[in-house]
């Protein structure tokens, strides 16, 4: 079994796991045995699009095939800095060289995330707290950091 | 509580969560079937809001706590013992069974010597010495409140005490309730589960999933104003917060749907963002708590 097949045999598993949870949560009236399920299905969702990304990876669609993913912008680390959320201006962060848009993500609210602030390069940030996780795939890219 | 809301069944039920525990705890102790706890609660590096909180507890209240549900140790500022014969009751608690509340951060610093709760035998008893001393002890460790569950106000920036959290200190499982201050329904919902039926179901950080599975966002009643991108560009507009700096997207904990006083009212429902006080890193990593420096 290649890498692609075993991808997809994990991902009908994650589906139908995710269909059973969903029908428990149908027939289910206690509300802490629903929050128990509702937890399983989050779990779940974030196996799914794990699950996803290393498929995409595996079918080699890398970041420059992507047109989201291949921004052309080049920005410096002083030009990043205006884009701070404050004073009408968007709110931007750089991770692994690629610079993302904040602005309207839920987690971000006033332009800041945990005591972080935007216009920045947080990439050691981003891996000591979201590593191994897809939070990146649900930002849009916007542009790179010059070399 | 609106019109639209009574409406729905989840939030009935999960309104009734903790009186329904409460309720049934009580009916077991009353036929014998399970034993009365015995509860301490020490109010250690903090501002006491959390037995307050506790006291303004309407359904279940903290009446039926005190009389009917739990043999009611040890606090400090409940309690009619005072002094020695105060700390007599604590440390005399050592060897029976009992269920320990810990409000508060434990002060760290020069031994915990900033924070002395009392004295015994002669002897200034600390923080610090009253969490070792009753920590590994107790059947369960409840951390009630934010300065309990994560440090909280008390081991803010630039923390001159060395407060930290009870689970840090002590070598077992703390069933964190995290809240500035902590709601009463939250704590009495749980120690009626732990009465009933012991350890109940807990998140990755061991809050119990009963009121800590939701995130403020998902259940705002604003949310709508989210989607559509529909700010508020200052306070007192009835719109999404987001922009001003609303917590809500990432706190985990039921206050849209229970409210506060009484079920009255929270504080997004009073046009003031939320402030994460039940989130993790609260207050440092949860401010700005209000900015009007802001996106377009």
């Amino acid at each position: 079994m290649n890498d692609h097949e075993i991808f997809i045999n994990l991902i009908k598993n994650n589906i139908s796991e995710m269909l059973e949870t969903i029908d428990s949560l149908y027939i289910s009236c206690n509300s802490c045995t629903k929050n128990m399920l509702l937890n399983r299905l989050r779990r779940s969702v974030t196996n799914l699009s794990m699950l996803v990304q290393g498929f995409e990876s595996s079918q080699h669609l890398s970041d420059a095939n992507d047109p989201q993913q291949n921004p052309t912008r080049v920005f410096t680390l002083a030009e990043l800095r205006k884009y701070n959320g404050r004073n009408g201006n968007p709110a931007y962060v750089a991770v692994n060289g690629t610079v993302y848009d904040v602005t309207n993500n839920a987690a971000w609210a006033a332009a800041t995330h945990f005591g972080l602030t935007s216009g920045r390069d947080l990439t050691g940030e981003f891996a000591s707290c979201h590593s191994g996780q897809s939070a990146l795939s649900r930002l849009k890219a916007v542009g790179t950091i010059a070399e | 509580m609106s019109d639209i809301n009574n409406n729905c069944k989840n939030i009935k039920i999960r309104l009734e969560t903790a009186s329904v525990l409460v309720n049934n705890a009580i009916e077991a102790i009353n036929q014998n079937k399970i034993k009365k706890g015995n509860l301490i609660w020490l109010e250690l590096t903090g501002c006491s809001g959390n037995i307050i909180s506790l006291l303004d507890g309407s359904d279940p209240s903290f009446k039926k706590l005190a009389t009917k549900m739990v043999n009611f140790i040890y606090d400090n500022s409940l309690m009619a013992a005072e002094g020695e014969l105060a700390m007599d009751k604590l440390f005399g608690a050592i060897g029976s069974d009992f269920i320990l509340a810990v409000e508060g951060a434990i002060s760290t610093k020069d031994n915990g010597l900033y924070n002395v709760i009392g004295r015994w035998r002669g002897q200034p008893v600390t923080a610090l010495d009253a969490i070792k001393a009753l920590g590994e002890k107790a059947s369960y460790v409840i951390a009630v409140g934010t300065c309990a569950s994560s440090g909280g106000m008390s081991a803010a920036r630039p923390n001159p005490a060395a407060c930290v959290p009870v689970h840090s200190l002590l070598n077992r499982k703390v069933i964190r309730l995290p809240g500035c201050p902590c709601h009463p329904d939250w704590f009495l919902g749980t120690l009626g589960y732990i009465l009933q039926f012991g350890e109940p179901a807990l998140d990755g950080d061991n809050r119990p999933l009963m009121f800590y599975s939701t995130l403020i966002h998902n259940i705002c009643p604003r949310r709508p104003f989210f989607n559509q991108g529909i700010f508020a560009s200052q306070l007192g507009e009835e719109t999404c917060m987001f922009r001003l700096g609303c917590r809500g997207p990432v706190t985990r904990v039921d206050c849209p749907i229970r409210q506060w006083n009484n079920h009255v009212n929270w504080p997004i429902g009073n046009n003031t963002p939320c402030i994460g006080c039940a989130m993790f890193g609260f207050p440092d990593k949860m401010e700005p708590f209000v900015s009007y420096d802001i996106t377009r």
